[in-house]
């Protein structure tokens, strides 16, 4: 290799460290009616399978290198070595019957391989068929456990085979036959590649057919080996789950294809010829090491999805893949913690230096959140709250948003106190429910509309958001009234941080829950119809109401107010979580296991925090005021 | 006197609303758990739009008093001179579009309308079809020229009530009206007393179901005289496919029972039924029927979309559902006539804005710096 050659490659790893040019992560595929990066393809099916998002020692092999392997990495890996994908330990198996079940050992990380998972599989198949047909509410956990597993190590199958009509594996030795095929003797060509040069190869078979054994010449024996090494191929054609290949015509509506699916040659277009030869090339590089070839192959790949722009943009497809290894809301909670944790500190050391420190942490981790959720708009092309996943990462941002304001305001430290334990939590929660799956799903009919999920999803998230901010105001003001008492200008301003905090998620409650029954009259004719989700929105309305009201009439004084707003808290996550529990209504969309029991330690937790709360600050300022007098 | 003063001033007071909003709350909260084994009319009906309910044996008030009373409340705590300042604004308009909220809910209770338009595709409908009420239509077939229909509503369709009217000479007298029924063949040769579907089967009555739409009602009546020997027991459940046809005094009729039908003053024809998927997935992306809107032989081509409705003569049209059957697709509008639609409208808006004009007088106040 000369110096020219070194400077050319050493440029191109260079710029593509720093151009972010078009990778193969970035190549489009279709799954679950998305065109998504390759690399979210990737994620999502290694989630499904490990339990996270990227693998770490132990579960590939150490001569690979680094602690953490990418899934695109993975990927990539098994499709051009799909025989030795044994060496990836990615079947995360948690529950000890079914490691039991299976015949496996017991491993303390709870990781196996393929090959040991399909030797289990092979005495429980007809269990399997069994409790395929049965109902999914009859299942036992560890019935649930079997078919996922069932169903990972079928995809895993799929995911490792989607490539191999396209591997060259198979040797032209035979000098006629290879350069009837118009290559030279000793190449290796693929599946594909005899494939497309059937018109040539095809007379050659008939006649092989015709000829008697003892007549067969060279060739002949070549052509019958060739044949049965296609075959041997052939048997991999059920992989269809890598849909990469675009319709020929550009229609939304039309399906993509693995490259399985265009092999028997009848429905295959021009342009997916020209995909599937570039992946060839791509392949061919990728074994020989040859990284010009690669990164030549990947800049006709992007020219080839050119007339495809207007189902998907290649510049989204880069972001979706910049935003899932970016890890933005856990950058913006390590930010909160920093935040939370400098507070702390200034309150023994340094009060206005390190909480102005704190307040920047704060602002950055604000910054990195409130980017996530822009680039999530971006990538999907719809408002920022649809799920419930969503819901809880822009509730988050709502409370932070508010704490800002609030800590502009008065300058002490209670603003990035409620404010980053709001971010914090809701950050934790939103991880959880990330783990569940792919974030990034489309939507059903109902809800397939951005004109309302824009205004009412929005609105009415925003009312969460902020009675959680109004409701731990009321936590703070319930601690300061115990710490110190006498303080009373103090908690005087706290009070009336937290009744304007109160009427400012009134507004969005209301106006969101209204704007809801708008939407159901517009799409359904009905206004109300007392579904679940309706009204557990009216019942946070309620409630605020009512506690506006009984402060109004006297009935419950500040330090009442902050034990209403406290249980403020419970009736917004009851209506925004426990109604999926009911499992009944039109918003029963975000179903999530465990859901039951996290609530129930929520509410016993706020219920003690309040009450307890209460009764020890009245008996203390009881205690304060006989002093006084 | 003052005794009457005494009780108008307690019904200004926002004590008697906190009270009211408190059994308001029960009442949700109560009607959303019944969810979970009830179906939503049943809720609804028990809870929501009933004037009392029982629970064990107390009768307590059911959401429409409650929400009366609210009104009430509100109205005189409206009309009170005490509130009527200029920094009081914000509070005034609030509390006006509350009132216009409750009374758009009353109208809506009293005055509108559901069901459902069923339409195969390639056929026309001019009716609308009640979602939970049955009717028994009587239909005079003699004449070539035209048929004459007597239809008995649900209400009277009970157990024990006769049925007459001038337009035919025998009585009907329900024996059973069945909310959730199954017919059976027998496996005996029936009693004399049964005539058409019932000398084959029986209907077996089941429990009502939680989904009110799966229920299949049946009825059961006793044909009284005819003065021959069609006097009998008949029975017709909903979506019979072979009508009862009965012949008195030379006058041919059909009894049908069938969802209560509404008769608009135009009539639909479905074109096509679509259903777009999410591409290469089994989540549906839209729905929408194209249609005919026949009006005096008059066919406009208009088209129905999940969101986007079709709005003619104070009905409302919307894409609700759709059957898949061997024979085509059938598309299943919902149809709605409320003439309160518009207060949920207006009261929001100026909730909204009473909402913003109180903050902006009171926010300064209430995030004031701890240094002030």
């Amino acid at each position: 290799m000369n110096c020219f050659q070194k400077f050319i490659i050493a440029s191109i790893i260079i710029s593509g460290l720093f151009s972010q040019d078009f990778e193969f992560r970035n190549i489009p595929i279709q799954e679950n009616g998305r065109i998504k990066p390759l690399d979210s393809f990737a994620r999502n099916h290694l989630l499904a399978m490990y339990s996270k998002r990227s693998l770490k020692t132990p579960a590939f092999p150490d001569n690979i290198g680094g602690k953490k392997m990418l899934a695109i990495d993975w990927l990539l890996d098994i499709v051009i070595y799909p025989n030795d994908a044994d060496k990836y330990k990615v079947f995360n198996i948690r529950n000890p019957e079914v490691v039991g079940s299976l015949g496996l050992k017991w491993d303390p990380k709870h990781l196996y391989n393929r090959t040991d998972v399909l030797i289990g599989l092979q005495h429980q198949l007809d269990y399997i068929g069994k409790i395929q047909s049965t109902l999914a509410d009859e299942l036992t956990s560890f019935d649930r456990d079997m078919l996922n597993l069932y169903s990972n190590v079928i995809h895993f199958q799929d995911l490792c085979f989607s490539f191999s009509c396209l591997l060259p594996v198979i040797k032209i030795e035979n000098e006629n036959l290879a350069s009837l095929m118009g290559i030279g003797q000793g190449t290796m060509v693929s599946y594909f590649e005899i494939m497309k040069q059937a018109d040539t190869i095809n007379p050659l078979i008939e006649k092989l057919v015709e000829k008697n054994k003892n007549d067969q010449n060279e060739l002949d024996l070549e052509l019958s080996r060739i044949l049965h090494e296609l075959n041997e191929i052939n048997q991999d054609k059920f992989a269809h789950l890598l849909k990469i290949i675009p319709p020929e015509d550009n229609n939304s509506e039309k399906k993509w294809v693995a490259p399985w699916e265009l092999m028997d040659g009848w429905k295959i277009g021009e342009k997916q010829i020209t995909f599937l030869n570039i992946l060839s090339n791509y392949i061919r590089a990728k074994l020989n090491g040859d990284i010009i070839s690669e990164q030549n192959a990947l800049i006709e790949y992007k020219e080839a999805l050119i007339p495809y722009q207007n189902l998907f943009k290649t510049k989204n497809l880069k972001l979706e893949t910049w935003y899932n290894s970016a890890n933005l809301f856990v950058k913006s909670t390590l930010f909160y913690i920093l935040a939370f944790f400098l507070l702390t500190i200034s309150w023994m050391v340094k009060p206005a230096l390190l909480r102005k420190i704190a307040f920047s942490s704060f602002i950055i981790g604000i910054a990195f959140h409130f980017y996530g959720i822009y680039l999530r708009i971006i990538i999907m092309q719809r408002p920022p709250v649809s799920t419930l996943y969503e819901s809880i990462i822009f509730v988050g941002l709502i409370g932070v948003i508010c704490a800002t304001f609030l800590e502009r305001n008065r300058k002490d430290g209670i603003g990035l106190f409620a404010g980053s334990i709001c971010g914090i939590v809701l950050h934790y929660i939103g991880f959880g429910y990330a783990n569940d799956g792919d974030t990034l799903g489309m939507l059903v009919a109902v809800l397939n509309s951005n004109f309302w999920l824009a205004t009412h999803v929005t609105t009415i998230t925003t009312g969460y958001g902020t009675s959680l901010f109004a409701g731990v105001l009321g936590h703070i003001y319930l601690l300061q009234s115990i710490r110190n008492p006498s303080n009373q200008t103090y908690l005087k301003t706290i009070n009336s941080n937290m009744f304007g905090a109160t009427l400012f998620a009134l507004f969005f409650t209301l106006f969101g829950t209204i704007l809801g029954g708008i939407w159901a009259d517009q799409s359904w004719g009905r206004f109300w119809g007392w579904d679940p989700k309706e009204n557990g929105a009216l019942l946070i309305v309620m409630w605020q109401i009512m506690m506006i009201h009984m402060r109004i009439s006297g009935y419950v004084k500040p330090l009442g107010f902050a034990l209403g707003m406290v249980i403020n808290n419970i009736v917004v996550v009851l209506a925004w979580f426990g109604v999926n529990l009911l499992n009944v209504g039109l918003h029963s969309y975000g179903f999530a296991s465990g859901i039951a029991r996290n609530l129930t330690l929520f509410i016993l937790f706020e219920l003690i925090f309040g009450l307890s709360a209460y009764y020890w600050s009245r008996s203390k300022r009881n205690k304060y005021n006989i002093m006084q007098t | 006197m003052t005794t009457i003063n005494y009780f108008f001033k307690i019904l200004k007071t926002p004590k008697l609303f906190v009270f009211t909003i408190i059994w308001m709350m029960v009442l949700v909260v109560l009607g959303t758990l019944a969810q979970k084994n009830m179906g939503l009319f049943a809720v609804q009906e028990k809870y929501f739009s009933s004037w009392i309910f029982w629970f064990w044996h107390i009768p307590l008030p059911g959401a429409r008093p409650t929400m009366i009373f609210m009104l009430i409340n509100l109205s005189f705590f409206f009309f009170n001179k005490s509130l009527w300042k200029i920094n009081k604004m914000g509070i005034i308009i609030l509390h006006l579009g509350g009132i216009l909220l409750l009374i758009g809910g009353g109208l809506t209770a009293i005055f509108s309308s559901e069901g459902n338009m069923v339409i195969n595709e390639g056929e026309e409908s001019n009716y609308v079809e009640d979602y939970h009420y049955m009717e028994l239509a009587i239909i005079n077939t003699t004449s070539n020229d035209f048929d004459t229909y007597t239809i008995f509503d649900y209400n009277v369709l009970k157990r024990n009530n006769i049925l007459i009217h001038e337009n035919f000479r025998f009585e009907i007298e329900i024996l059973h009206y069945i909310k959730n029924c199954k017919p059976i063949r027998r496996s005996t040769p029936s009693e004399v007393q049964y005539r058409g579907m019932m000398k084959n089967f029986m209907l077996s009555d089941l429990a009502p179901l939680k989904e009110e739409n799966l229920n299949r009602p049946g009825i059961i009546f006793n044909l009284l005289n005819t003065g021959s020997r069609v006097d009998g027991i008949y029975g017709l459940f909903l979506g019979q496919t072979v009508p009862q046809k009965i012949t008195v005094e030379d006058q041919d009729y059909i009894i049908v029972f069938r969802k209560k039908r509404t008769y608009l003053p135009f009539s639909i024809e479905l074109i096509d039924f679509k259903k777009v998927m999410h591409s290469g997935t089994d989540i549906p992306k839209s729905y929408s029927s194209e249609i005919n809107l026949i009006e005096s032989d008059i066919k406009k081509h208009l088209l129905i979309k999940m969101n986007e409705p079709l709005r003619h003569k104070g009905y409302t049209f919307y894409q609700s559902s759709f059957i898949e059957g061997p024979d085509g697709e059938t598309t299943v509008l919902a149809a709605v006539k409320n003439y309160g639609q518009l207060f949920p409208y207006i009261s929001s808006i100026i909730m909204c804005i009473g909402l913003l004009i109180h903050l902006v007088i009171k926010l300064p106040k209430l995030i004031k710096s701890r240094n002030v």
